[in-house]
């Protein structure tokens, strides 16, 4: 850390602090910046997490906030620190000026978050190697929706124009299309979605010569619903139910992330009952969400029996979500202060935590043996799509995508969270990093999930039975109607890998000022590019599958 | 043969009403045991355990639009869906299917039995492609050209299997065949069987092999521009394709109609439904194979073993019946 400090205060900086894990600085220069990144990637830190403008109208500039990320992929220990760095750069708010050089080039996981900057804010990255606009339909053009002064409900008036330019847009590319590609040959393009079956809410447009993939080029924004704007709209509780949407599979742990940058701002600390809460809560949606994952692997190859298993077990798990707040999927159970109800009974929520558990031990041989261990599953995705840790790092894949190859990444031990700190865990990795390493690292991870949830029923039981937790008044600290001013970012592992949030407020603030929710999905999306030529069409959905991508939080 | 046994033949048994009481069938049966292996219910509501489900959704299709898309060629696109179910229907009068029909010879007795089966087996991917080529679709025309290159690489090994038990008997008459079977021949004929079963599946696009439809991959491959009453028709042959041959396999292997006990259709019916719950079992539990590697399969390993077990068939006739 020291040395990162060191190597920052080099250059012209308004303050280098230390801020948990981050080094944070703010350069003078925006000129600087690239050195300054090119420098910090010698240095070890070489993964871009995510870009965040903020909008400051009344100082007439927009902060850019840069997260960069030193991963050691490698690292022996668990106490092996890593070194993060939060660089802030200003630049002016004028449209014309707005703009500032790109760092693609020298780490290209920045490459989609610098796009979505773009899109959203008009921030101008120079010398990026193929700035266009990303994520927002083409009625958005040039508007830059999340700055302050864009106006929505004017925008909505002119619906149906906005609908013309989309078809429009499609039509003209299309046009493109047979223009470039040609009637003759065996070369055309193929729109892999958004209506395809496999595809979800996506459109990858894949270059084919036959059956052989030549170039992917992803489409996202089908599912945009702008959330990082709609939390700006609504007060810090109402928040909540705009961050769980970021996608149903996974819902308590994004919500987790957004209370833990509230309760940093105000100030407050949560009691321990709650942290245990927020653990179990957490890993139950974690379990949920893998075991989509896990059988929608397998419905990628055409086998629907599987999927159709983890659905029932699944079930039992939104059992102990819906006895703890009342719904299945959307279930806005944790709230900034805690957890939002008290466990009345915790005993026969418990026994309700217990019976799932129960019904996937009961179904692991199954799935042991007749899909785990699958030849043809084996004849497939065996050394297909492999990952190495170079790529972990430069391309930043998160969670089990990285974990597959081996990278000893994990949000819950190397920043330890809720009440991770005091449970045991270890990391989970499997060794090649191909397509059925990231089957099995899901599987893992439901096995270690279900160990952390019992060791965490275990801590509220002793606790309750020592006196020092009372589970009918401990879920909820009083929170301050009004936040201060000031920023915070919080980390959390998510299902599908690292979720980071960057919440700004402003002096007595009753709504979020700006908040970023950085999502894995978008860097496994931009990995698709690099991954899918050279296969044939019938990979994509496989490898498409194997990335565990979720639209929700890809598009958000 | 008389118009009256004719039009009996045609219409009733084993022609038009036997081959869609055996869709709505097998359609039914295929949902339920697929339902059960999955952990659920199946068709429930409409009739007894849900039975009139199919029937009621064949007849759902047929009330739908049927949709020439405007890039289709409108001939082809609609022509072929005709042609597809009389070719598929057409090996049914090759296969002897009960004692109480022509004194339990097929309705057309031939010494060319198995040859005709196997031909008229084999026209039928190539109207499919054609369907594939006609719809005028990205998606509709790959798959039009993978059930090509399956067709193409399954039809040897299956024909080789096929004419195992013609070489063991040395006829190529479907009747003369079944009735040479005994639980010996049986035996001797099973890695035949095993490689007809395997390439049967390849053949009507059954799990590990639906690659021409892939739906993850290609949407619905040549079906993918079809609606109504052209879905409809695509689907009854694709299930006559189904049964005609189960049919041919438990007549070429397991002794067609006859029985432990007695000869009736009913047990060519159950042999032909061992057969279906074996395709349900496999489609349930494996995933599907890429096109390259069915391809692999195929030639490297299929196609050699269907000679080997050709020469394992000479040998044991010569040397296990002593012919």
């Amino acid at each position: 850390m020291e040395r990162i400090k060191e190597l920052l205060n080099k250059f012209d900086t308004e303050y280098v602090e230390e801020y948990k894990s981050w080094v944070k600085a703010k350069l003078k220069n925006k000129e600087d910046l690239v050195k300054v990144v090119e420098e910090l990637k010698n240095a070890g830190v070489k993964s871009c997490s995510t870009v965040s403008p903020t909008d400051f109208i009344d100082e007439n500039r927009i902060e850019v906030n840069y997260f960069l990320e030193g991963l050691n992929p490698t690292k022996s220990s668990k106490e092996e620190k890593k070194v993060n760095v939060w660089l802030k750069v200003d630049v002016e708010r004028d449209l014309d000026k707005c703009e500032i050089d790109s760092i693609t080039p020298i780490m290209p996981s920045a490459n989609y978050h610098e796009l979505e900057a773009y899109s959203t804010f008009g921030v101008k990255f120079k010398g990026h190697p193929n700035l266009r606009y990303f994520l927002i339909s083409r009625d958005y053009y040039g508007k830059f929706p999340f700055r302050k002064d864009f106006d929505w409900k004017e925008h909505e008036k002119h619906l149906i124009e906005n609908v013309n330019a989309i078809t429009e847009e499609f039509f003209e590319e299309y046009e493109e299309h047979e223009k470039t590609v040609g009637h003759e040959g065996s070369r055309t393009v193929l729109h892999w979605g958004p209506t395809h079956p496999a595809s979800g809410p996506i459109r990858l447009k894949v270059f084919v010569n036959g059956e052989n993939i030549e170039k992917v080029e992803p489409d996202i924004g089908y599912v945009w619903r702008a959330l990082e704007n709609l939390a700006e709209r609504k007060d810090f509780i109402g928040t909540i139910v705009a961050v769980e949407r970021i996608c149903f599979m996974d819902n308590p742990n994004p919500m987790i992330c957004y209370s833990q940058a509230v309760e940093e701002i105000a100030g407050k600390e949560i009691t321990p009952f709650a942290k245990y809460m927020r653990v179990i809560l957490g890993e139950t949606g974690r379990i949920a969400s893998h075991l989509i994952s896990l059988g929608g692997f397998f419905g990628t190859m055409g086998l629907q029996t599987f999927l159709m298993w983890c659905l029932d077990v699944r079930e039992y798990f939104l059992d102990v979500l819906e006895d703890y707040s009342g719904a299945r999927i959307a279930t806005a159970c944790v709230e900034p202060g805690g957890v939002r109800y008290p466990l009345n009974d915790y005993k026969a929520w418990f026994g309700e935590i217990e019976k799932a558990i129960e019904k996937w031990e009961k179904t692991k041989p199954d799935i042991d043996d007749i899909f785990l261990k699958n030849p043809l599953m084996t004849v497939r995705a065996k050394d297909t799509g492999v990952f190495s840790l170079e790529d972990v790092e430069e391309y930043y894949l998160a969670g089990p995508i990285a974990r597959a190859s081996g990278a000893k990444i994990d949000v819950r031990i190397d920043e330890p969270y809720a009440g991770y700190a005091d449970l045991e865990m270890d990391y989970v990795t499997c060794e090649n990093g191909d397509a059925r390493d990231r089957l099995y690292i899901i599987y893992k991870e439901i096995n270690q999930a279900i160990d952390l949830i019992k060791q965490a029923m275990k801590k509220i039981e002793e606790g309750v039975e020592a006196g020092e937790m009372d589970p009918k008044k401990d879920h909820l600290v009083k929170m301050p109607k009004k936040l201060p001013a000031g920023e915070a970012v919080s980390r959390i592992e998510w299902a599908r890998g690292e979720i980071l949030m960057h919440l700004v407020t402003q002096d007595k603030a009753t709504t979020p000022y700006r908040l970023k929710i950085k999502a894995p999905s978008v860097n496994h999306t931009m990995m698709l590019e690099n991954l899918l030529p050279g296969h044939t069409l019938s990979d994509i959905p496989l490898l498409y599958g194997s990335m565990h991508i979720c639209q929700g939080d890809l598009d958000r | 043969m008389s118009i009256g046994e004719m039009l009996f033949y045609i219409l009733v048994f084993p022609g038009l009403t036997f081959l869609l009481l055996w869709t709505f069938f097998v359609f039914y049966f295929s949902r339920k045991v697929l339902a059960y292996i999955h952990k659920r219910v199946g068709p429930h509501y409409n009739g007894p355990a849900g039975s009139l489900q199919t029937v009621y959704d064949v007849f759902k299709l047929l009330t739908k639009e049927s949709i020439t898309p405007k890039s289709a060629d409108p001939y082809l696109f609609n022509i072929i869906p005709i042609i597809t179910p009389l070719v598929a229907a057409l090996p049914v009068i090759l296969i002897p299917w009960t004692p109480l029909i022509n004194e339990g010879r097929a309705i057309l007795d031939t010494e060319y039995g198995v040859l005709g089966l196997v031909v008229l087996i084999g026209v039928e991917p190539f109207l499919l492609f054609l369907t594939g080529f006609g719809s005028n679709n990205k998606y509709s025309f790959l798959g039009g050209m993978r059930i090509l290159a399956q067709m193409l690489s399954m039809e040897a090994p299956f024909f080789l299997a096929a004419l195992s038990p013609a070489l063991l008997f040395g006829t190529m008459n479907l009747y003369e065949i079944m009735m040479s079977n005994t639980w010996l021949t049986t035996l001797i004929l099973l890695p035949g069987a095993i490689i007809f079963i395997i390439t049967m599946l390849g053949i009507l696009e059954q799990p590990p092999f639906h690659i021409p439809d892939a739906e993850q991959e290609i949407v619905y491959g040549f079906y993918t521009e079809y609606a109504g009453t052209n879905y409809t028709l695509l689907k009854f042959a694709e299930f006559t394709e189904i049964l005609v041959v189960s049919a041919a396999a438990v007549t070429l292997f397991f002794g067609g109609y006859r029985g432990l006990f007695f000869d009736s259709f009913w047990c060519l019916f159950l042999k032909i439904a061992i057969l279906a719950v074996i395709m349900v079992a496999i489609r349930a539990s494996n995933p599907r194979l890429r096109l390259d590697q069915m391809l692999k399969f195929c030639w490297s390993w299929l196609t050699p073993l269907a000679v080997l077990n050709l020469v394992w068939v000479i040998f044991a006739k010569l040397y296990i019946l002593g012919a």
